[in-house]
């Protein structure tokens, strides 16, 4: 039961910095249908950028704040000079943000160095809390209660605020809000920094939990933000944290039970919702 | 008209210089030189490959190096498992194309219905998948550390080494450009340029796109198999994403869908490779030369959706436009 429970949290945890990116991802792709495979590297962004400025203030919550703002800054420059050039061609799309992925990772190893980087959590968050029987690490609670925090948040901003309003009537039917005399570029420019911003903050809680950063980290949580994004349904917040959950509990499990399986258990739930269920197992209705 | 006689024009210049080429080493005698040269033969091939799917049927595979690193692994397990000699060497050569012919069958069986995104997201993930099963595997592959192995002696041979891989552009080159002017091309562009159309004519686009698929991964492992022989070594990094960047950026770069272009982009970008990394000394930027090539990439996917051959064929075109031009008034005046 111990073990049941401590592999539960530990995925939990996992799922949730997934979530926190494929967030920006699946409501970027719902808006316009831009796919964006430089996501990966804006989270590796932040986990620099808010290192940095952790170990220049010795302050966590400040470190925190400097990945956010430097998610937003990334997504500004990003939606502007990368994106916004080649709206409407999904083509040129695909291949320029692969492209700029490997200049994100490129341009962390020439500002930061190529080595690896060693992060340890802040002092309050260190060790761990025994509640009964059952022991958990500090650290992976507070990543998983930041996550569902920002799920209420971002739920809260998309149900009962206009621009949420906006969003989702966006990824239901682009055109029609653009008749309605809505500016959807300019909605996008903000979901994207706020994508960004996610990406850069689910980079930055990683850093202390994972020990090290380096900058080829992106990739690999990009590719599992996708599964995600894919089981979640494109452009469906909730369904997005429920297979977050899912791809990150069944990857602790597998890990500790049949490590060689780990990564292809989450790989091939994508391959059969993608042939069977292209639209994602939640999928909204209109 | 115009087409064809450019595109001839094309394939007798690369003719001609793959003729100098071939006289090249017995003339000129460096080590070095030959070896970059080898290495932008294989990658040409490898571009080649990537060039049928990103070119001309407008497939966007992230997941290329599977085929690479099949190829490259099975020529490695060979040469290390059995005699290092040259029945081998061809055992392991087809092992490898019949290998990749399967995985591309069965991942295009399986994904080639998808939309662009989701095909690209898809191949991206099961690359990643076999680089970490590589990873994984370290009774056979022995995971990130790789392993070195003997290779026959007549391949030992710089010169004989880089003739083979010559020839084998060359002939792979002519073979692609056969099989694009070949009716079953002719589809596979009208796949790139309205899927919708092509299906509505009656054609089978699964099918059709899957062809092309096990075609460009059976080149695909052969480069890579060539690759493996190239460097007596293998590891994980085969597999990796960087690889397949290599191949996007010399069919990007050089131009999509010209197979020349795919040539032109490999030598341009191994050649600035071993530029950019002998100016390493002058600064240490230098040492992240792919940096450069990322900025290059990006400006050519936005500016030159057709790289350098596209950009000097629009040249030649106005210039031609021009002269006629010239003429015209010339005439009339």
């Amino acid at each position: 039961m111990e073990l049941f429970f401590s592999l539960l949290i530990n995925g939990l945890a996992t799922g949730m910095l997934i979530f926190l990116l494929a967030v920006g991802l699946t409501l970027i792709f719902g808006l316009m249908s831009v796919l964006n495979f430089a996501h990966g590297g804006l989270f590796a962004w932040g986990a620099y950028g808010g290192v940095w400025i952790y170990s220049l203030t010795e302050s966590y919550m400040i470190g925190v704040a400097g990945a956010i703002i430097t998610g937003v800054i990334l997504g500004f420059i990003t939606e502007k000079l990368i994106i916004k050039p080649v709206y409407g061609d999904h083509v040129q799309q695909i291949l320029i943000t692969l492209g700029y992925m490997l200049v994100l990772g490129e341009l962390i190893k020439v500002v930061f160095g190529p080595n690896q980087i060693a992060v340890s959590p802040p002092e309050l968050l260190r060790g761990s809390i025994e509640i009964g029987e059952l022991l958990i690490i500090k650290y992976r609670a507070f990543i998983i209660i930041t996550g569902i925090f920002i799920f209420l948040i971002v739920n809260y901003i998309l149900k009962n605020t206009k621009i949420g309003l906006i969003v989702r009537a966006g990824v239901i039917d682009k055109e029609m809000i653009q008749a309605l005399g809505v500016n959807i570029n300019k909605v996008f420019l903000y979901v994207f920094m706020t994508g960004a911003a996610l990406a850069a903050l689910s980079g930055m809680l990683l850093a202390p939990y994972a020990g090290v950063i380096h900058a080829d980290m992106g990739m690999e949580y990009a590719i599992l933000a996708f599964v995600v994004v894919v089981i979640g349904g494109m452009g469906n917040v909730t369904g997005s944290l429920l297979a977050a959950a899912l791809v990150g509990i069944s990857g602790a499990f597998m890990a500790y039970y049949v490590p060689e399986l780990s990564l292809a258990t989450n790989m091939l739930l994508m391959v059969i919702v993608l042939v069977f269920r292209p639209k994602g197992l939640f999928t909204i209705r209109g | 008209m115009r087409v064809s006689y450019e595109n001839k024009l094309g394939s007798i210049i690369f003719l001609m210089v793959s003729c100098l080429l071939i006289v090249f080493p017995l003339v000129y005698e460096d080590r070095n030189l030959l070896i970059i040269f080898t290495q932008i033969f294989i990658f040409a091939i490898f571009a080649m490959s990537y060039d049928i799917l990103l070119g001309f049927t407008g497939i966007i595979s992230f997941g290329h190096a599977m085929f690479f690193g099949i190829g490259a692994y099975s020529m490695s397990i060979f040469m290390k498992r059995f005699e290092p000699e040259m029945l081998y060497v061809f055992l392991a050569l087809i092992v490898g194309v019949f290998l990749s012919a399967i995985v591309s069958y069965v991942v295009g069986l399986l994904t080639l219905r998808l939309k662009t995104h989701y095909y690209a997201m898809l191949t991206l993930a099961l690359a990643n998948l076999f680089y970490v099963g590589a990873e994984k595997w370290r009774s056979l592959t022995e995971g990130a550390d790789g392993f070195t192995f003997r290779i026959p002696d007549f391949l030992r041979e710089r010169v004989n080494f880089y003739l083979i891989t010559l020839v084998l552009m060359v002939l792979v080159y002519f073979a692609l450009k056969l099989f694009i002017q070949s009716p079953f091309g002719k589809v596979l562009v009208a796949i790139k340029e309205n899927e919708q159309r092509t299906e509505s004519l009656g054609f089978n686009i699964l099918y059709y796109k899957i062809i092309a698929s096990i075609i460009a991964g059976i080149l695909a492992s052969i480069a890579g198999a060539l690759y493996a022989i190239s460097l007596r070594f293998v590891n994980t990094s085969v597999f990796s994403i960087d690889i397949t960047l290599d191949a996007l950026l010399m069919t990007i770069i050089g131009g999509v869908g010209t197979i020349i272009g795919a040539v032109i982009g490999s030598g341009v970008i191994e050649f600035s490779h071993y530029w950019l990394t002998s100016l390493v000394k002058l600064h240490w930027i230098f040492e992240r030369w792919i940096i450069f090539f990322g900025i290059l990439y990006i400006l050519t996917v936005m500016f030159f959706p057709k790289g350098i051959v596209g950009a000097l064929t629009a040249l030649k075109r106005k210039a031609r436009h021009e002269k006629k031009h010239d003429q015209s008034d010339k005439m009339t005046g």
